[in-house]
């Protein structure tokens, strides 16, 4: 047994499963409130990714920033959360709200092309060109190691730390708040929360605010692993982010985070262990796709719909 | 009836669909050109069009667009200083798209419809150099690339008299960094990574080759060029690994890649790129980072005014800017009289002679009958400082 393969695959499965968790979160809670699948998400942790980087740049660039390394690190999440949390309430507000009544299929329709729109419009606005963090010079990678074989690095610690901090808060408000009760109770019947006197306009913006604030997180988080940015990154972390959520059982917020982590390693034990991983692991994680579906089709933690007969 | 209708409608529209793809197939892999071929006269007037098939959109724009602004700087340049006047007609060819070579070769017939068009720069990638060679011999047009390196494009006579390039093929670079490895960094054990593109597996299929005849252990790789997270694949190669050797396109990639293998505790290996990674990015690495790269000039002025206008820093689009000037020149020989064929142009180009302070690749430019420069060395860099300096 190669321990040292085993051990770095482990830390890199848990370090790409903690981005996948944050994007699986607001594509659930979305399902979970309106039972649309926002196609439009992972283009707004494209935007996130962004945001962050042009924070860094305001602040002077990874090479001089103008305040500590970890402090432009938490403005970066600040700035990319809000800005994204935003940008959601304004996808909500204008192509979705107005579908709201309309067929299933139109709101779907829109969320696919508010996914080209956004990615099209990062590509004329920032280019194709990809951009650097530079998170080495920002604020210093150091890895760490325990014996021989178990490799760490300090911005993956972060990253899992993050991820697992900001679902905890996320938890914590859906359950311990009462827009937390009033998301809770849209998503069981949204007529009947409505007759409560739930605001469910105001409920529905706050969902889509979190779900993208939580995409951002994800975003900057790529770009201080991973290095590089760039235009079309939000389609195919968008496709991951909702494979895991549908894994995990859409609509389920545990699930998701479950989801995230278990596309997270399949990833990179596929990319250590399998034939050509290293160039098909794509293949592997949507194949546990196909496979949760035939064998448990509301995914780990979603449970079955009743319908009345 | 009603059934047998639509069935009968379905059928004929397969058969047309069907016909339809079997003729642009035979059309794309058609290399005979005709015998009149570009030799249609056209009035040269006072502004000359080049066709510039380039991926200005897609998977590889971020390196296409490099392309594109060496060409342009070259055309604006060209256009400031001479009387007459070029323009480029551009084609986007959408490089690694899911639609493979389509929209290059939709391009390259674009082009060969265009009778104003009298030479074109590009295509970027060797597999798209093959798809439009059906289309733009078939018009008669000479297509000069600044980025197909496969070594077979020129050498399999397909398309000699039609196709140039300006940028040293893979078999040139190949032997230059097997041989650097083995004699002057005397490694026994690399790992070459590839990035799946036609450039790059064929190049790291070479230097595999040639590193195995010499007794170096070798493992292999590779990679898509999309991804970002490099740290799975990273784990897999072995510590005991002297080199990694990674003929890649995209400096940021390369730049990413060693970043994560030293935020693994990988410094201690050494990184080797090819001419795609030769850019700042890749050599602020660190010291033990080496590349492999035509002669470009990195303190010619004309490196520093491109730097001015696009505050990029990647010359690997510089070839292009080569590749606009030799079939701008071959069009200004050819119209020199008021008028010329694509046929005059192409036997210009053929006859090029830049010097070498005017070609921007620091060596003379000039065709050998492959349509290959007669002289294309590849040199081996080593960063000092965050800066690539020739070591051989």
């Amino acid at each position: 047994m190669n321990w040292s393969l085993f051990f770095g695959e482990l830390v890199s499965g848990l370090t790409l499963g903690s981005i996948y968790a944050l994007i699986a979160l607001g594509y659930t809670m979305v399902y979970g409130i309106l039972k649309l699948l926002n196609f439009a998400h992972g283009d707004v942790y494209m935007v996130g990714a962004f945001i962050g980087f042009f924070v860094l740049q305001w602040l002077g660039g990874a090479l001089s920033p103008a305040v500590n390394g970890w402090i432009a690190v938490a403005i970066m999440f600040a700035v990319a959360m809000v800005g994204c949390g935003a940008l959601g309430v304004g996808i909500e507000r204008f192509a979705y709200r107005p579908l709201r009544n309309a067929p299933r299929i139109a709101p779907l329709i829109s969320a696919l092309g508010v996914s080209i729109f956004l990615q099209n419009s990062a590509l004329l606005l920032w280019g194709p060109q990809f951009r650097s963090y530079d998170t080495f010079d920002l604020i210093g990678v150091k890895s760490y190691s325990i014996g021989n074989n178990f490799f760490i690095s300090n911005i993956q610690i972060l990253t899992i730390c993050v991820s697992i901090g900001l679902t905890i808060v996320l938890a914590l408000v859906v359950s311990r708040t009462r827009t937390g009760k009033a998301m809770r109770a849209t998503s069981f019947d949204r007529d009947a929360a409505e007759m409560m006197g739930i605001s469910i306009d105001r409920v529905i913006s706050f969902t889509f605010f979190l779900g993208s604030a939580l995409a951002a997180a994800g975003g900057v988080m790529f770009g201080l692993v991973f290095g590089q940015i760039f235009s079309l990154m939000g389609f195919t972390a968008g496709l991951k982010g909702f494979t895991a959520a549908v894994v995990g059982g859409i609509g389920s917020i545990p699930g998701a985070v479950l989801g995230g982590f278990l596309i997270g390693l399949t990833e990179a034990f596929a990319t250590g262990y399998l034939p050509g991983g290293s160039v098909y692991a794509n293949l592997y994680v949507f194949a546990l796709l196909i496979v949760m579906f035939l064998i448990r089709p509301t995914g780990l933690l979603g449970s079955p719909v009743i319908q009345k007969v | 009836m009603k059934k047998v209708v639509v069935a009968a409608t379905l059928a004929a529209a397969l058969a047309v669909l069907a016909t339809a793809a079997w003729g642009s197939t035979k059309g794309s892999s058609r290399v005979a050109a005709p015998a009149n071929a570009g030799n249609a006269l056209v009035k040269c007037g006072k502004t000359r069009s080049i066709g510039l098939l380039a991926p200005f959109t897609g998977p590889a724009a971020s390196i296409g667009i490099n392309q594109v602004h060496w060409a342009n700087f070259y055309k604006n340049a060209y256009n400031r200083s001479h009387k007459t006047k070029i323009k480029f007609v551009n084609e986007d060819t959408m490089l690694g798209s899911a639609n493979g070579t389509a929209e290059a070769v939709k391009g390259a017939q674009a082009l060969g419809s265009n009778s104003s068009v009298l030479g074109v720069v590009g295509p970027a990638g060797s597999n798209e150099v093959k798809a439009t060679t059906g289309a733009l011999k078939g018009a008669g047009l000479g297509f000069v690339s600044g980025s197909a390196t496969n070594t077979q494009i020129t050498l399999d006579g397909t398309r000699t008299g039609f196709f140039f390039r300006t940028v040293p093929p893979d078999s040139s670079q190949s032997k230059s960094v097997s041989a650097y490895i083995v004699n002057n960094l005397k490694l026994k054990r690399v790992y070459i990574i590839d990035d799946q593109e036609a450039y790059s597996t064929g190049l790291a299929d070479e230097v595999q080759a040639q590193l195995k005849a010499k007794g170096v252990t070798v493992g292999r790789d590779g990679v898509s060029q999309q991804q970002s997270d490099f740290s799975s694949l990273i784990n897999k190669i072995p510590r005991n690994t002297q080199l990694v050797y990674l003929p890649w396109q995209l400096p940021p990639k390369g730049q990413a890649f060693g970043q994560q293998m030293k935020s693994l505790g990988r410094n201690g290996t050494k990184l080797m790129g090819s001419d795609g990674l030769f850019d700042p990015l890749f050599a602020g690495l660190g010291s033990n980072v080496y590349d492999s790269f035509f002669p470009v000039n990195p303190a010619d002025a004309r490196v520093a005014a491109f730097k001015k206008i696009h505050h990029g820093t990647e010359l690997f689009g510089a070839p292009s800017y080569v590749a606009t000037q030799v079939v701008a020149g071959a069009i200004d020989r050819a119209c020199k009289n008021g008028t010329a064929s694509r046929a005059e142009v192409r036997a210009q180009i053929k006859k090029t002679k830049i010097a070498a302070s005017a070609s921007l690749l620091g060596l003379q430019v000039g065709f050998d009958k492959h349509g290959d420069m007669i002289k294309k060395p590849f040199g081996i860099y080593h960063s000092v400082k965050g800066v690539f300096v020739r070591v051989a």
